[in-house]
């Protein structure tokens, strides 16, 4: 009886959310076993406008439900990382305002990995430092890797402790005692049908055909996590519940699949900006619900150009206000700029090597981020864009260093040494090649869930359009930097 | 200038094939995507040529192996083209050079012949009846890289007629090219080991594709004879570094 009075509570909170707008700030928050309703659409205010969130396939009550129930000893949920208001990602701002909120006493900031490491005084705020600054956990990797399914990986380099700010690089958690630790932003867990999407049979990155989902034997889409480290919302859960939520034992198959459930039927992107007003206006093709209606999978190149959604926006319709049409006007030029303004990329593994594109190649943000409608990559997305290996990463002190050294060949562009502040992808497959590759991610979204890039180094959208401007000596105007920042930010 | 004039090649005579190692020079042409240059000088000669037709091509950081033969194609990039061409990345090191436009146009992107379809494209059946076929795919030297827009499009031509003619077993042979040869004055050879190397990820490749690994038996052989076979493009050279499917039945 009081579960269902609950539920009706929720509910019509949920329907003043969209008809009212955005969500009150006392709602944004859900925290874990909160036994509120899922409503099939939610909008939350964020830095540049409004994200909107949907369910489809009807409202959810999450009473009892694993995605939303406290299942381990740290009483978190998968939602307390992955948050509605937040593109189903955590922003750092929301993980201070939490701190804030709790006096620090919000499971977010387990000492497992929402603390720089587990062996600094909880109590501190300082022990949270990459939680609250930059929307970091601490991920703890086995070393030396081990095989999907199971058994362990032979690393062709060896791997060495640089610098270890936290601690959590020695002893019971460094390499002696087979760990490494790496600090990484929560993916936003939404519009999943285009991280699951196949599009070709064949890796082009790894000259081989996609791999294969040991437990199914069918070919995966590669594009999960930033290390790759599991290729299919099944393995990826378990990794999360062994560790987020310190689940001593495997959650059960119901579990999983009402988890799986879920995770199919939310889809987020920006739905209004401040300025711009609503993305899906004017003949605009932005936000969620053309994402839940359309087929993921498709290659920009060949099939609807990357960011054609705003291009109706080109003809400003009459009597729009001048601040208005110039926001509109500067989004699609931002697409025009993504698309077709190209640079040379070089040294990046994954599309300088070995694939054949040559080193360098001319090429846009389009090559890399190359799916229609979510710009995440066709292709297992695997790519070393510098972000976390010297010298092309910024200097981030706050951050380990790690020294590669690769026992066979050397790394193509680095040599036989290599410093990183996350090895990426070698950390899945233990070759010196993979080093600091990191899995492209989706692209909507993006204005509720700062710092950008597995690492939280661009604190905003201009931070990262600059750091791409930096790493391949681009040359965007300041034009162009504004409209490639108007554009990510209707994403 | 030199611009879009035609290069002299012999007109009756099939062009000579060219093999050398040099360092790469990448002219930073702009037509759009993928749309650089890239130049081989061959030391010998002096002569520069265009590789940028290669399927997989160079790293201004590394040395390369160019096979290739000269096309009547205009100059787009300031040297002779060379088309059908082949670049392999080799372990030597380049000091990287890269030239300005100076002009030349460089060449628009354009989807190659040997370019793989989407999953969603559905594939025609190849007809019956079937009998013993060997399928090929072709390396870089000293590689067991399957190139993009060229393995893998041999590939899929070949597990798509595999499907379709369902063989009792199937041989996989990777070649090495390792009898040492003289190419720009140097003594190269292809390691023995990429034999195996090859032959086992394109057994890799078949099981990825739904081939039952018990109906593989793998071999190797490190001194293979050319193939005449359409898609090495009459590089001999090139043909023996290979990796032959054997459909049997
Ligand atoms: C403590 C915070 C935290 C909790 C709790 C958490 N996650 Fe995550 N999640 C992350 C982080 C961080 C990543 C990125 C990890 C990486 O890239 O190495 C991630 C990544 C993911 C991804 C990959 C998405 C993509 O596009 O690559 C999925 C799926 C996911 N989480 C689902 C879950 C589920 C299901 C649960 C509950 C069982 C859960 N998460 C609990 C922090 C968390
Ligand atoms: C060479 C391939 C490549 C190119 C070109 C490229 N990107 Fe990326 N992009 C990536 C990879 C790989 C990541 C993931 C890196 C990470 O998270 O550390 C990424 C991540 C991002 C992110 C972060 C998303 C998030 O959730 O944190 C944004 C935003 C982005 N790219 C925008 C751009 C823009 C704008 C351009 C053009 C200036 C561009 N990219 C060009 C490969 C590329």
């Amino acid at each position: 009886m009081l579960g269902a009075t609950t539920l009706l509570l929720a509910g019509s909170i949920a329907a003043r959310a969209s008809r009212d707008g955005p969500t009150a700030p006392a709602d944004r928050w859900w925290a874990p076993g909160s036994n509120r309703t899922f409503p099939t659409q939610a909008d939350y205010a964020d830095t540049t406008g409004t994200l909107r969130v949907l369910l489809t396939g009807g409202p959810l009550a999450t009473k009892g439900h694993p995605f939303f129930t406290p299942v381990g000893p740290n009483g978190r949920a998968c939602v307390t990382c992955h948050q509605p208001a937040d593109a189903m990602s955590l922003s750092a701002a929301t993980a201070t305002e939490r701190w804030q909120a709790t006096g620090g006493k919000d499971p977010l900031f387990a000492a497992y990995d929402g603390s720089n490491c587990p062996t600094l005084p909880q109590a501190d705020r300082a022990s949270h430092s990459l939680l609250l600054g930059y929307g970091l956990f601490r991920i703890q990797r086995p070393w030396p890797p081990r095989a999907a399914k199971g058994g362990a990986v032979t690393p062709d380099f060896d791997i060495e402790i640089a610098r270890d700010p936290w601690g959590c690089n020695s002893g019971k958690y460094g390499p002696g005692a087979g760990n490494i630790s790496v600090y990484r932003r929560p993916r936003p867990l939404a519009n999943m049908k285009y991280l699951l999407a196949i599009g070709f049979a064949y890796d082009p990155k790894q000259g081989l055909p996609l791999a294969l989902d040991p437990e199914t034997g069918k070919p995966v889409s590669g594009n999960l996590m930033a290390d790759g480290r599991a290729s299919t919302l099944d393995a990826q859960m378990r990794d999360a519940a062994a560790t987020h939520l310190e689940l001593l034992e495997q959650m059960t198959p119901t579990d999983m699949a009402r988890i799986v459930d879920f995770e199919s039927r939310i889809y987020t992107a920006q739905q209004a900006d401040r300025t711009g007003g609503a993305v899906d206006i004017a003949g605009a093709e932005g936000g969620p619900a053309k994402l839940a209606n359309s087929q993921a999978g498709q290659l920009g190149s060949i099939g609807k150009p990357v960011w054609s959604e705003f291009e109706a926006w080109e003809k400003p319709a009459p009597g729009l206000g001048p601040a208005r049409a110039a926001f509109r006007a500067s989004v699609v030029r931002g697409a025009h700029v993504f698309r077709d303004k190209t640079f040379l990329i070089t040294d990046s593994t994954g599309i300088n090597a070995p694939i054949g594109f040559g080193n360098p190649v001319r090429n846009s943000c389009v090559f890399c981020h190359n799916m229609s409608q979510m710009g995440n990559d066709v292709a297992p997305g695997q790519v070393d864009l510098g972000t976390t290996n010297q010298p092309f990463a910024d200097p981030m002190p706050w951050l380990p260093l790690f020294r590669i050294t690769c026992r066979k060949a050397p790394h193509p562009f680095y040599g036989r040494v290599i410093y990183t502040s996350d090895p990426g992808y070698a950390l899945t497959t233990g070759r010196c090649a993979d080093v600091g590759k990191i899995t492209l991610q989706s692209l909507r979204g993006l204005s509720a869930r700062a710092p950008y890039f597995s690492n939280g180094v661009a604190k905003d959208l201009r931070a990262v359009v600059d750091f791409y401007d930096r790493r391949y000596t681009i040359g965007y105007t300041e034009q162009e930097k504004r409209d490639l920042v108007n554009l990510m930010s209707v994403l | 200038m030199a611009l879009l004039a035609m290069a002299t090649v012999a007109a009756a005579e099939p062009p000579e094939t060219v093999r050398f190692i040099t360092c790469p020079t990448y002219r930073d042409t702009d037509a759009g995507r993928k749309s650089g240059c890239w130049l081989a000088d061959d030391r010998a000669t002096g002569r520069r040529y265009d590789v940028s037709a290669a399927p997989s091509k160079p790293d201004w950081n590394h040395e390369i192996l160019v096979e290739g033969k000269a096309a009547e194609a205009p100059d787009r990039c300031g040297g002779i083209v060379l088309d059908p061409v082949r670049t392999s990345v080799l372990a030597g090191t380049c000091t990287r050079h890269m030239l300005p436009a100076e002009g030349y146009p460089g060449n628009r992107f354009s989807l190659p012949k040997r370019d793989v379809a989407p999953m969603a494209a559905a594939r025609a059946v190849p007809p019956g009846p079937y009998s013993t076929r060997t399928f090929r795919l072709f390396f870089g030297f000293d590689s067991a890289f399957l190139m993009y827009q060229y393995d893998d499009y041999l590939l899929d031509r070949a597990i798509t007629w595999i499907r379709a003619a369902k063989p009792r077993t199937i041989v996989v042979t990777g070649y090495a090219a390792s009898g040492p040869e003289t190419v720009s004055g140097r003594a190269i050879a292809e390691d023995e080991e990429i034999a195996r190397d090859r032959a086992e990820r394109v057994t890799e490749a078949l099981v990825r594709l739904g081939i039952d690994r018990g109906i593989i038996s793998v071999r190797t052989d490190t001194r293979p004879r050319p193939v005449d076979d359409p898609d090495a493009d009459g590089l001999v050279e090139a043909s023996r570094r290979r990796v032959d499917i054997e459909a049997r039945f």
